[in-house]
């Protein structure tokens, strides 16, 4: 040990000192009472009796301020209430006291290794002091917002739990306080703050700053007292998912009533569009069939026809002394039968009529009994396309005189009465012809004809004018 | 019953982590020992 007076090397049983002569009884008694309270604060910190552990420890380092191992523990009991700047302190000095094998070092480090929880501990602090002028100010609600703050930043700084505790009391908030202070006395089971205020908690806090005044017997809040409301947490907003129900089934009743019959409306004309479009392919399916069945008629009889010509055909014997005749009226016969396979605009009978008019079936002697059928087919033959045949040249006769060729229209218009002698329409326009020409002789005999011959029909009443012209 | 602006008052401001360095240096390290040397001395030199 070192002399407490010249700070030298002495053996520590020695009772005066080598160097300075100092009676080391007296330190020792000193240090030993020193150690004493030491070991009363450590049995305090032990039972968290935090305030009565601070107390001895002070006295110790008052009698001795060297002992290390208290003002470690010191500085160990400031951190755990909170107070990190004291405690820092108390561990400093203890280093410089003492910079070797000393477990200062390794609090100091603990406490500097976490910037971050270091940080927040200088935050809690500058919110507490903020929020201790706040309090002073009178602006108690933004106090106890900070408070509140510092008490999650720093849960162990039991000064922050006591001033929240004590704004809280003054707002009439008695329950949260004393959950506070519970939880403060949790931390040091003996601070005699802590236990003022729970004891308290009870009776109104007063405002009067008068010190006489505490002794009044009047437990109500003075007129002095500002009741403010206190926080309270958001409820869950029932209304709002009441509105949205509302609003989901007028939206429902919106649909059925306007947009569902519209659907309905379209829906149904649809239908009706489909209904009526089958009803119209039934009618028009119902058409083509009848006009099938016209078809198969019209088929059925012409293969009749053919079938008729065929047999009379096939029936038909050739007799040997007329084999040129039967040769050419069975070609013809065959012609006619390829034209009738055509389609109607594709027959050309006005040919097979031409052939017909050839001298080989006109020199035939039909009175005999065995040409019977032989005239019969040639005129069957004439029946079926003469008609086709006058009316052919007829109109390729009045072309020609349409454009003032009377000497051909003419030729034409003979060409017709062969198949039809009885044609009006060629006999006048052959009189007109002639009278074109200036054939007034022939003209005349031609107006005559349909004149006498065919007073009813209607070229009749021209006849007579134009013949009373060149007469 | 508490007295609500008298136990405002007890409160003080939290030194923060800057100032440590001055409370350090302004901490009053005298104990009983320096106390008794102080006297000691003085008697001696009364003496």
């Amino acid at each position: 040990m070192n002399c407490p007076n010249c700070g030298n090397k002495i053996n520590k049983n020695k009772i005066h000192c080598e160097f300075c002569g100092s009676d080391l009884n007296l330190y020792r008694k000193i240090w030993s009472t020193s150690n004493l309270y030491y070991n009363r604060g450590l049995t305090k910190a032990n039972i968290r009796d935090l305030s009565g552990a601070i107390t001895d420890l002070r006295y110790s380092l008052e009698l001795n301020k060297y002992n290390t191992d208290a003002r470690n523990l010191l500085g160990l009991i400031y951190f755990e209430m909170g107070e990190t700047v004291d405690a820092l302190s108390q561990w400093v000095i203890s280093k410089h006291f003492k910079p070797e094998n000393n477990d200062a070092d390794r609090y100091i480090n603990a406490v500097q290794s976490n910037p971050t929880k270091l940080d927040s501990l200088n935050q809690a602090i500058k919110r507490y002091n903020t929020a201790l002028n706040y309090a002073k100010q009178g602006s108690d609600d933004l106090a106890i917002i900070q408070l509140k703050k510092v008490v999650s930043l720093n849960p162990h700084f039991i000064r922050a739990h006591h001033l929240l505790a004590l704004l809280l009391i003054k707002n009439n908030e008695s329950d949260r306080a004393k959950r506070l202070l519970i939880k403060a006395l949790k931390i040091d089971v003996s601070n005699t703050r802590t236990l003022r205020y729970l004891k308290a908690i009870d009776v109104p806090v007063t405002v009067n700053s008068d010190p006489s005044a505490k002794q009044a017997a009047e437990p109500s809040v003075t007129s002095t007292i500002m009741p403010l409301s206190s926080y309270k947490e958001d409820k869950p907003n029932i209304i709002a998912f009441v509105n949205l129900v509302i609003g989901v089934v007028i939206g429902i009743a919106v649909t059925a009533i306007l947009v569902i019959p519209s659907i309905k409306k379209t829906y149904q004309a649809k239908e009706n569009n489909y209904y009526t479009e089958y009803v119209e392919s039934l009618s028009a399916q119902a058409e083509k069939e009848e006009a099938m069945i016209a078809l198969q008629k019209d088929i059925q009889k012409l293969e009749e026809e053919k079938k008729e010509l065929q047999e009379q055909l096939d029936s038909f014997v050739l007799p040997e002394d007329n084999s040129d005749f039967y040769e050419a009226l069975l070609r013809l016969s065959q012609d006619y039968m390829d034209e009738l396979s055509k389609s109607a605009k594709d027959r050309d009978l006005v040919a097979i009529a031409d052939r017909l008019t050839d001298n080989i079936f006109n020199t035939l002697d039909l009175e005999m009994d065995e040409r019977e059928e032989d005239a019969n087919l040639i005129n069957r033959l004439k029946a079926e396309t003469y008609p086709a045949a006058t009316k052919f040249y007829y109109d390729k006769g009045h072309d020609l005189y349409s454009d003032a060729k009377y000497e051909e229209a003419l030729i034409e218009l003979d060409r017709a009465l062969t198949f039809d002698p009885e044609n009006v329409d060629a006999l006048y326009f052959k009189a007109r012809a002639y009278h074109r020409l200036k054939d007034y002789e022939n003209a005349s005999v031609y107006y005559n004809i349909v004149i006498e011959d065919y007073p009813d029909s209607r070229r009749a009443n021209s006849s007579k004018e134009y013949l009373n012209k060149i007469q | 019953m508490i007295n609500f602006e008298e136990e405002l008052s007890k409160f003080i401001p939290s030194p923060e982590i800057e100032q440590a360095e001055d409370i350090i240096q302004n901490n009053d390290m005298t104990d009983i020992s320096d106390i008794i040397k102080e006297l000691l001395k003085r008697n001696n030199d009364e003496l």
